[in-house]
Formats: C-alpha cells, structure tokens, sequence
C-alpha cells in the first residue's frame, strides 16, 4: 500500500478496531434496558428462572397488562400529562414573551435581568427543595398538581427564555416592521407574524419540558403526598418500595414510561437535541 | 391619552412583558434561597423557625464524622463517574466524527440512556447487578466468580452507583463533543497531516484545543448533575450499607423529609448550593474566554 493510499482510507485492522468499540458502548448503553424489556416479557415464574433467559418463551404482555392498565398507574399517567401540558403553557407563555421582550427591545437593566434570571442555573432542585415543602404547606398548595406546575414551570422558564432568544433573534426584525406599518401593535406583529416562524424553537422547547417533566422524581415526590396526586416516576418508586419488588410488573412499568420518549425522539431527533442541549447548557 | 402618558407607556412595556417571568422565577428560585439561609440558623421544631442556633447546624451536617464521610462519599461518587463518562462519552465522539456507515444508527442508540429518568436508570441498573437471578451474576459464576450482592456491600455499593450515573451521564458528553468535533474544518486537520504531523500530535495540539472549552462545560454539568443528584442512590442504595454511600445530597433530602429537621436540611442545602455556585462560576469563566477568545 503506497502512503497515498495509506492516508485515504483507514486500514482493516483500524476499521475493525473502531466497530469493536462501537459494539462494546452499545452493549453498554443497551444491556439494563434490554435486561428490563426481557424481564417485562416473562412469565412470573421464568423472572426467577435459574440460570437466567434473555428470550423468554413464550413472551407474555400480562406483564403490561398488570402494570399499565392499573388503574392507578392510568392515574400517574393522566396527572402527568396534565403538568407536562400545564407547564407547557405556562412556561413557555412566559418565556416567549420574556425573550421576544430582551430581543427586540432595548431598556435600562435588560443585561442585569437577564443574568438574574440566568443565575437560577446555580440553584439546584436539592438547595431549595425543603423551604419549597414548607412554602407549599403554608400556601396550602402541599399535595396539589398545581405546586408541581408552579416549580417546573420556573426551573424551565430562564432555559426557555435562553433557547427562544436565538430562535426569535434569527427572524429578521423587519418582518415585525412591517406587520407595525401595515397596523399591527408590537405584541400583535410578534404573535402574527412571528411566532409562527418560531415552530422549531417551539418544539426544541416543547421536547424540553416534556421530557423534563416527565422524568422529574424529586420535586414530584417531596411536594405531593396523597396516591391521586403521583406522578409517573413517583408511581413507579412506589411500586418499588411498596408491595416488595415484583420485577415483573415493574420492569413492565418502567420501559412503558419510557416508551413515549423514544418514540418521541425517534420522530423528532433534532428537536430533541436542541431541547435537551439547551437544557444542559442552562439546566 | 396624554402625549406623557403614552411615551411612559412605551418605555415601561418591555418591562412589563418580562415581569411575569421575573417574578416567578424569583419566587421559586431566589425566595428558597433566602429562606434556606435564615432557616440554618435556627433549629426548627418542623415547620416553624424555631430558636437562634448560630452555625450549629452547619457543623452538625458537616463537621461531625459522619458529615465528612458523607462529603468524601460525594467526592468519590462525582469523580468515579466523570472517570467513566467523560474518556467515554469523548472517545466515542471521536469515533463517530469519522465518516463510517452506520455512525447515525449508532449515535441516535448510545443516546438513550440520556433520555431515561434517574428513577428507571436505578431501577435497571439494580435488576440488572442482582446476584441471584441477573445475567452478570450468571456470566461471572460461568467463569467461577461468584457475584456478591453488590448494592449491599460496602465495598461494591459506590461503584454500582459510578456505573450507573455514568451510564446516564456520557451521552451529554459525547452530543456535545460530537457537535464541538463537527464544528472543525476538516481541512485543518487535513494541512497538518500534510506538514508530516502524527495523528496523535494532530489530536493533541489541534483537536483538543479546539474543544478544549466544551470539554470543560460537559465536565461541569456532569459534576453538578452527579453532585446535586438524590434519585438514584436513594433508589438503589439509600445511602448504605452502613453509610457507604451516604451523599450530601441525599443526606439533606433525609433530613428535610425523613426527620423533619429542617435547620440541619436546609444548612445542607445552603453548603451545596455554595458548591454549585462554585463551578457554575468556573463554567461561566470558561464560556467567557470562549467567546473572547
């Protein structure tokens, strides 16, 4: 092999390496969840089976029968749609105003509000979490869905706000100009004109919250007492410590909760990205 | 409406739109703060303030030996995990920033854990290391090692925990160095293989610089996720066997909403916000010199 050749392509040996690695950090990443779907699709007696089967035969959906369509994991799934789709509203509502506002106008304090708004990023749910109980007590808000709203809703809105900046700041301003001469308000030429160019922004920001509520365990079981009040992951924790651990219906439980993330993701992989990297980069 | 009226109109209008936002978040972020701060100075009797203690309840939740057990547990935990996740989640960026087929399918799989809740991960990850009926126990007694029943031993519960954090956390690196990779022209690397330069040397005087600042941010987040994080050593150990994985974070939770005592719980939390203060201003420096770089 002459050296030009050399540095056009990696060699076998190299290429082989590669999907060697490949394959062990996918095993990696699939094993506790492939052992999980394995474990929700067995007979009871087979989760105990010695020495363990990863196929079961015949698999069974009693599993999810048991689990999803209790009544009370249909409760934890309604609630949590319920705050994932309340949050939503609020959150973003609030955000996409507050961004539209610090883009397109310029006044005293923005930067210093701004930073405010930002500096919650230090602020973990963990270094609020008790005065939050305490407070909710007090406002008679403990053990309600509406608690969980409020909380989520302002841990998200300074992400969202960082995330629908750049999304607003990227449609030329002029468009909004001319919607004003044409007799728009300001406000009226950001909802007309605007925010429908903003549906990209507004799916990254969708993604986000959802997925963010979704999986959210501490605040949902700190402030909420009551089972008609759990969330998903609350759900499946109770179902943990409960009843003592029937892996079964709890495997069952736990890869249907993830199910409607990665179909999700599957469908809206960008979005996705954008969401979850602006949630990290100010979660 | 009075000419005057209508111009003060105009100037308080941004304002006006960002005020429900502020005020909210401020409400549910800073409010907490100051409260947490009064509150450690006081032993509470549950819900009420209670009496001025001083630092007391600092030194309760930090100082006795117990407390710095659980600070060296932290410790440990956050550094295991970034010990995995960080050469993971950057090697497998590299390697899917090379055109092979396949990368895609490849990428959008290794993502998944991300997407797992804290609560599920635990909960796999427990099924998944059990001793009498999981298929590492099974694999490991075909080669003649029997398996002890790791989240109750002190010696393997924290690194079931390092496992699984870090099996939640490389994704985060490996999308945001994969995205840090792409940004990279191909030709300077290019240039430089033509100027004779070694794939390692390439690697280590222009890749790595060149994502040297995102390196660092994913450093950071995964420190604070690891560090602020109660769920999974609740679900998977609850801080034992014996304290052997007893956490800050976890302690303050326990304090808050297991003993009710509120100074010690929200002295914790004061302690670990201070920490994420910390490195959130290191990150913030970091993305400073990014941008004046």
């Amino acid at each position: 092999m002459t050296a030009r050749n050399r540095r056009r392509g990696p060699s076998r040996l190299e290429n082989f390496l590669v999907y060697a690695a490949l394959a062990a950090a996918l095993a990696f990443a699939l094993l506790p969840l492939l052992w999980g779907l394995s474990t929700s699709l067995k007979a009871q007696i087979d989760v105990h089976k010695m020495p363990p089967v990863w196929i079961p035969s015949p698999p069974t959906f009693a599993n999810y029968a048991d689990a999803v369509f209790d009544v009370r994991f249909g409760r934890y799934l309604v609630n949590t749609l319920i705050v994932v789709f309340a949050s939503l509203v609020l959150s973003t509502g609030l955000a996409l105003h507050a961004a539209w506002a610090t883009v397109r106008f310029r006044f005293a304090g923005r930067e210093g509000i701004l930073l405010v708004m930002w500096a919650t990023i230090m602020v973990p749910g963990i270094a609020v979490i008790v005065p939050l109980y305490m407070a909710s007590v007090d406002l008679g808000l403990y053990d309600t869905l509406a608690s969980l709203v409020i909380v989520y809703s302002a841990w998200l809105v300074p992400t969202l706000v960082w995330l629908l900046r750049g999304f607003i700041a990227a449609i030329p301003y002029e468009l909004e100009e001319a919607a004003r001469i044409d007799g728009c308000s300001r406000i009226g030429a950001f909802w007309r004109v605007t925010m429908p160019l903003l549906r990209p922004g507004l799916l990254a920001a969708g993604v986000l919250v959802f997925v963010m509520v979704w999986n959210e365990f501490l605040i949902g079981y700190s402030l909420t007492l009551s089972d008609g009040n759990r969330m998903i992951q609350v759900g499946i924790y109770y179902f943990m410590t409960e009843t003592g651990v029937e892996y079964g219906p709890l495997t069952a439980a736990a890869i249907a909760s993830i199910a409607p993330i990665a179909v999700l993701y599957a469908l809206l992989q960008r979005a996705f990205i954008q969401g979850l990297t602006g949630g990290a980069v100010k979660g | 409406m009075t000419a005057i009226a209508r111009a003060r109109m105009r100037i308080l209008r941004p304002y006006l739109w960002l005020a429900p936002a502020l005020v909210l978040v401020v409400a549910v972020s800073f409010w907490p703060l100051g409260y947490a701060l009064l509150q450690s100075l006081h032993r509470s009797d549950y819900l009420d303030l209670g009496t001025y203690v001083g630092l007391e309840n600092f030194s309760r939740f930090m100082l006795s030996e117990a407390g710095l057990e659980r600070a060296w547990n932290s410790f440990v935990l956050v550094v295991g995990t970034l010990a995995i996740s960080m050469p993971l989640g950057f090697g497998l960026a590299l390697l899917l920033d090379r055109p092979i087929p396949g990368r895609n399918i490849v990428r959008t799989i290794l993502i998944l854990p991300w997407l797992v809740s804290n609560t599920v991960a635990a909960l796999l990850w427990a099924w998944l290391l059990n001793a009498q009926f999981g298929p590492i126990a099974q694999a490991l007694n075909g080669i003649g090692i029997a398996m002890p029943n790791v989240l109750t031993s002190p010696t393997w519960a924290m690194p079931a925990l390092i496992v699984c954090n870090a099996w939640g956390a490389f994704p985060l690196v490996m999308v945001f160095l994969l995205s840090a990779l792409q940004t990279i022209p191909k030709e300077v690397n290019e240039a430089a293989r033509m100027d004779g330069a070694k794939r390692w040397q390439r690697f280590r005087h222009i890749t790595f610089p060149l994502v040297r600042n995102t390196t660092l941010v994913t450093l950071v987040l995964t420190t604070l996720h690891c560090f602020n994080g109660v769920t999974i050593v609740l679900i998977m150990t609850g801080g034992g066997p014996f304290g052997a994985t007893d956490v800050m974070a976890l302690r303050v939770f326990e304090e808050g909403f297991k003993f009710h005592r509120m100074g010690i719980a929200t002295a914790g939390a004061t302690i670990i916000f201070a920490i994420n203060v910390f490195f959130t201003v290191t990150y913030m420096r970091i993305l400073k010199n990014e941008h004046g770089a």
